[in-house]
């Protein structure tokens, strides 16, 4: 087993950038192996977890079911690339006000999937927050401090 | 190591397909790449559907039949507006798929051709009475969803064959509902039960899915219920049918024995949703 | 950064105030680094080789075709590993399998290559000679007469307690005080019946891992997710016979634990790998491979009787157990042990007997999961609990509060209880959950209580005031992410009167820290920090002794005060810590440090009192206790169950940091919520069916209600800092006692089996009478 590696063009947290990685590789593999963007978890590989969870275009996907391949040419965004992003801020105050980062290994997806939620419904009930986290599994909160940090940036943010 | 080759049209997908043993084609990826990751398929070259134009979008057609491009995300279809009354079911469907950001990457012609029996699409499209288009190194031919699937994992889609569409009949004014039984938000179904009812009131159609290799539907056993929606000895009867049907296996999701119990309490669920019972003096 | 300053979160921050936890902001960022995070230069890749026997004799392996392929640069099997033996009750188990495999996914060799796919692709290609051996699934099968023996040596192997093992009975325990056999007679009321338990996973989100690398002079340094430093060092040292000066150990974040990370996983095996190829080299496991190698909490065959006079009195109850321990002891002894001790639950019972079995069998090994035993004896007994109200016309707090025990009391076999806030924590659930449902509808409510102790073995605290006056803490306890290195920087703050962020807390590094048995057993706020307030006091002790001097005047004329200042009573002038520290360092004295260490030393058993035998915790620890409310909604259609409402009141002692406490309340009740309802890990033949968070559910943020009420019940412990008593464990081990009791409310059908599925429910919905009395 010859490791055959591919060239990508595909846009990182805003830059350009060229990734040489196995041929096959998925995005979190890229991200983490040949990028050193380690924001990214591998909680389980199969698109369950939502620990790897990342913007592809602005919409978010799990990094381990994405082909690096079918990246080229698109816009990658990971919490690396955050910086200056309100909404983004605002959830991260919030989560650390609330006590929703407990072991911290589920925290950067969940705060991307509630960024993605309050993009798209800015003043979310506690159900339709449940409903958009749900596929971000947390075993150390049980969720009701990440839900209460939700809903107070929400809150927050539309004041 | 996988090769990722992303033709731009159907008929070079099909020659990939053809030309390469282990190739398989690649959708949304949100199950193919989760088994290619733990190792339970190793194709040597995954032809990425995601460039051919074909594949995407959802139109209406003159005859106001529905065509749901192969590539069509879960999310998308879950959004759809056209899908209305009769078919208001697949958008149920979809929007119970996983979770939030997993339907952001799968698409309906992936779910199809995997043909897990407890994923959610084909109870619903059995029930819409979906057609399949096809194409393959043969041409192109169309699919009666329901002779679709021919055993556990095993479809009517043959080598080098991928579905480039799911047509459904024009929606009807009809309620209709999808419900599933799982042990978690998100998880496949233990049972589930996609339900249509006749724009008169009077019948339904019904299917039945995670109980069986494919979904379960008794065309037979719907006519004769018809006018008969509430009286309870021909429903029970009709459950019967169902539970004959039924060819459920024991998994970690449920037991046989559970899921052939849960088809008549699924079918009388779903229908006291759709139809409720007058309140009588 | 986008958050322009950290300063909101570091106000305040003494005992008693809910600070943000100290690694907050980095987790926010996706800056905080696990194992998985770190990097060497030159560093290789490792991967395992799983057994796909149950149980078998290796014959010999064949590597020449694996250490041709590309990029490998060293394979290890159990040829590379000596005789050692490493465990925590008993010395069972090597680095890797040698001479036989005792599980399917065991692992039987491993392959350092640059990536990780080369190491995973050479791993297929080792070969290996088994010899097949009949495999031991059950305990049951595991004590018949014929059965094949997992450990033939088992009589050699050191031992730390009297485990009277024997054949495959791996350890036996037997409790007993009063005269059970005669108190039946006395009973008016007795119910009993035989109870199931499934295995559960820890699923911490981050799967386990190590790195260690070898340096010129063979001195091995080894990054691992972990639960102890400590332990770690000593598991692989043990297990690889090197002395432990030869291995530092040492911690990144570390993505939970539960139980899981607290004795070995791939720790000596990475060393191993590390060692041949003279490399660095990180192993981290897939998520199949965390369910399929790592441990997972017990299964249990309960049987369990009780007793009581008319007017609800409890007389006597008797218990046995039945464990399933996997292939290797492992913490089970020490499980089984435990859950003995706790199975009386937190009631007066004169009459206890409490014995159990613990098996060898042909599966992963079963070990520390929060709760250690506790949850399985108490969905039982708290079950039994209700069924004798229910006889006597007594409701489910009558009952409990007439039977509570009290401060002073001792717990069955001998322990004090120094301080027992459980009544309080009764009337906080009644008096929440009480009357109906927001819409007017009643509640399907269940109850139950458990008490869990907290203590332990050894523990230690530095605490080092720097040259400005600032203080550098380092206790040697990993912070699993539940927050203890700020519950530790918060005591120690308060001990020295300084504002929160003025102590740091130095990373577990077993060259550097004073000794911690673990994060473990609900223990650091309350062991470790004992050791943090007395050996801050010792620092503040020598800044009076500095004091005075400058000040000219006697240490019992000065008081501490607030922001690191000590002056004389009735005058403004004082020094700073700055300035005395400067002195310290520079000038007379010596540099200001405190240091202290402890070991619980109480004695679990009183001879006097109860009989015990293969007692696997002579010293335990103090109690603290809890009281749990469910409300529930059983779906007609399928029998599930989904918890409406919750209220979870905890007697802590001493919240050190109420949020804390209650994201611990919340999180162990969400955890024993997928452990009661769908949790289950399901073996088909000897193969795990569902090592996958496809086919293993744990619960979503829709699984779980949104209502989880906390009340924290402050009964100070006489011996805990600032009277804290642990708060990890208590908050899960009543969720499976507590649902099922609210179960058999809303459905009229007891349980005695877990989890308490849709299916199980809906059984017995359709014939309650099938089931349980």
């Amino acid at each position: 087993m010859m490791v055959k590696k591919v060239l990508h063009s595909l846009t990182l947290n805003g830059e350009e950038v060229q990734v040489a990685t196995a041929a096959g590789a998925t995005l979190l593999q890229t991200l983490r192996e040949d990028l050193r963007i380690l924001s990214s978890k591998r909680g389980c590989n199969q698109g369950v977890c939502g620990a790897c969870t990342v913007l592809v275009d602005g919409t978010p996907v799990r990094a381990c079911l994405t082909l690096t391949a079918r990246c080229e040419g698109h816009a990658v965004q990971t919490m690396e690339g955050m910086d200056g992003d309100r909404v983004m801020a605002t959830l991260q105050r919030h989560m650390v006000q609330s006590g929703g980062v407990q072991c911290g290994f589920c925290t950067g997806g969940v705060l991307i999937s509630a960024r993605d939620l309050l993009e798209a419904d800015p003043t979310p009930s506690r159900e339709a927050v449940k409903t958009a986290l749900s596929g971000n599994i947390c075993r150390c909160t049980g969720y009701r401090t990440i839900v209460d940090a939700v809903c107070g940036a929400a809150e927050e943010l539309s004041q | 190591m996988t090769e990722v080759l992303s033709p731009l049209t159907v008929d070079d997908a099909i020659a990939l397909l053809v030309e390469h043993d282990e190739a398989m084609p690649l959708a949304g990826g949100a199950t193919l790449i989760a088994m290619r990751n733990a190792s339970l398929v190793e194709p040597s070259h995954l032809v990425s559907l995601d460039r051919i134009a074909e594949l995407r979008g959802i139109d209406r057609t003159a005859d106001g039949t529905i065509r749901i491009g192969a590539m069509t995300r879960h999310c998308d279809t879950a959004a759809c507006a056209e899908l209305t009354g009769s078919l208001h079911v697949l958008r149920r469907a979809a929007g119970m798929i996983a979770n939030r950001v997993v339907r952001n990457m799968g698409t309906m012609g992936g779910a199809v051709a995997n043909a897990d029996p407890a994923a959610d699409y084909l109870p619903a499209l059995a029930c819409c009475d979906a057609t399949l288009e096809i194409a393959g190194p043969e041409g192109r031919r169309s699919l009666s969803i329901h002779d679709y699937v021919d055993d556990w994992y095993e479809t009517a889609l043959g080598e080098g064959e991928i579905i480039t569409a799911i047509m459904l009949p024009a929606p009807v004014e009809a309620p209709s509902a999808y419900r599933k039984i799982a042990r978690v938000s998100g998880d496949y179904a233990t049972a589930s039960c996609a339900m249509a009812l006749d724009p008169d009131g009077q019948g339904l159609r019904v299917a039945i899915g995670a109980c069986g290799p494919g979904p379960l539907r008794d065309r037979a056993g719907e006519d004769a219920l018809r006018g008969k929606l509430h009286d309870p000895a021909a429903l029970a009867e009709f459950a019967g049918r169902l539970v004959a049907l039924a060819d459920p296996v024991d998994d970690v999701r449920g037991s046989a024995e559970y899921r052939l119990r849960l088809i008549p309490r699924l079918v009388a669920s779903v229908l006291s949703e759709l139809a409720p019972q007058k309140e009588t003096a | 950064m986008s958050l322009d300053q950290p300063e909101p979160i570091f106000v305040g921050g003494t005992v008693g105030q809910s600070v943000a936890k100290t690694d907050s902001l980095e987790k926010v960022q996706g800056r905080a680094e696990y194992i998985a995070d770190l990097y060497r230069p030159g560093m290789l890749h490792g991967a395992i080789l799983a057994s796909p026997h149950a149980h078998a004799r290796i014959r010999g392996y064949d590597l020449s075709e694996a250490m041709q392929a590309p990029g490998v640069v060293a394979i290890i099997t159990g040829d590379d590993v000596g005789e050692g033996r490493m465990g925590a009750f008993i010395k069972d188990e090597h680095a890797i399998a040698k001479g036989k495999v005792l599980y399917v996914g065991e692992p039987v060799a491993a392959v350092a290559a640059r990536t990780e796919e080369e190491a995973r692709h050479a791993c297929r290609l080792i070969k290996v000679d088994y010899e097949e051996l009949p495999a031991v699934l059950s305990p049951e099968e595991g004590l018949a007469r014929d059965a094949p023996i997992l450990h033939e040596h088992l009589a050699e192997y050191i031992k730390v307690f009297d485990a009277g093992s024997d054949g495959n009975l791996c350890s036996r325990t037997e409790l007993s005080e009063g005269d059970v056999d005669a108190a039946w007679a006395d009973c008016d009321v007795i119910v009993e019946g035989e109870y199931t338990t499934q295995p559960q996973a820890h699923v911490s989100m981050e799967p386990c891992g190590a790195l260690a690398e070898v340096d010129a002079a063979g001195r091995v340094t080894l990054w691992s997710a972990n639960q102890s430093v400590f332990r770690v060092q000593a598991n692989v040292c043990e297990s690889l016979g090197l002395p432990m000066s030869r291995l530092r150990s040492l911690t990144p974040r570390v993505g939970a634990g539960f139980g899981n990370k607290m004795e070995p996983h791939i720790q000596p095996i990475t060393v191993a790998l590390a060692m041949k190829a003279m490399r660095p080299v990180k192993l981290i496991l897939s998520r199949e491979e965390d369910f399929e190698m790592v441990r997972a909490r017990h299964p249990y065959r309960v049987r369990m009787k009780t007793g009581a006079k008319s007017d609800g009195t409890l007389v006597a109850r008797e218990c046995e157990v039945l464990v399933e321990c996997g292939a290797f002891a492992d913490d089970s002894p020490g499980v089984m042990g435990y859950s003995l001790l706790m199975c009386g639950g937190p009631y007066r019972i004169p009459h206890m007997k409490a014995s159990g079995k613990l098996v060898y069998t042909n599966k992963l090994r079963f070990g520390a999961f929060r709760g250690f035993g506790n949850p399985q004896v108490l969905f039982a007994g708290e079950q039994q609990i209700d069924q004798i109200g229910e006889k006597l016309g007594l409701d489910p707090f009558t009952i409990r509060r007439r039977n509570l025990l009290r401060r002073g009391d001792q717990w069955f076999v001998g322990p004090r209880i120094g301080s027992n806030g459980l009544g309080r924590c009764l009337d906080a659930v009644e008096q929440a959950a009480k009357g109906a449902r927001a819409d007017g509808s009643p509640r399907n409510f269940g109850l139950a209580v458990t008490a869990h102790i907290s203590g332990l073995l050894g523990t230690g605290a530095i605490v080092r005031m720097l040259e400005d006056g600032t203080i550098s803490l380092n206790t040697g306890a990993t912070d699993i992410g539940q927050g203890s290195d700020t519950v530790l920087a918060q005591i120690c703050a308060e001990e020295l009167k300084l504002p929160f962020d003025q102590v740091a807390v130095a990373s577990p590094d077993t060259d550097g820290s004073p000794y911690n048995w673990g994060t473990t057993a609900s223990r650091v706020t309350y062991t470790t920090g004992r050791a943090v307030k007395a050996a801050a006091k010792k620092v503040v002790d020598q800044a009076m002794d500095h004091a005075a001097e400058i000040l000219d005047c006697d240490v019992a004329d000065l008081e501490l005060r607030e922001g690191g200042r000590i002056g004389r009573h009735g005058s403004n002038t004082d020094v700073t810590f700055a300035q005395i520290s400067g002195r310290a360092h520079w000038a007379a004295g010596g540099p200001l440090v405190g240091s202290e260490t402890l070991v619980f030393d109480e004695p679990t058993h009183d001879p006097k009192r109860a009989i015990a035998l293969g007692l696997p915790f002579p010293r335990i620890g103090v109690f603290s206790f809890a009281a749990l409310g469910v409300d529930v909604d059983v779906d007609d259609t399928s029998g599930q169950v989904s918890v409406h409402e919750a209220w979870s009141a905890a007697d802590v002692g001493r919240a050190i940091n109420p949020r804390l406490v209650e994201v611990q309340l919340h999180g162990g009740f969400v955890q024993g919520l997928g452990y009661s309802l769908y949790e289950e890990m399901v073996w088909d033949g000897a193969r795990l069916a569902n090592p996958s968070l496809m086919d293993y559910k744990v619960p979503t943020a829709r699984d779980v209600p949104d209502a989880i009420h906390t009340f924290i019940i402050e009964d100070p412990d006489p011996t805990g800092p600032f009277g804290a008593k642990g708060a990890g464990e208590i908050g899960l081990n009543a969720a499976p006692g507590a649902i099922a009791n609210a179960v058999a409310r809303a459905t009229g059908a007891r349980h005695a089996h877990l989890p308490l599925t849709g299916e199980r429910v809906l059984a017995g919905m359709l014939d309650p009478g099938a089931l349980q009395d």
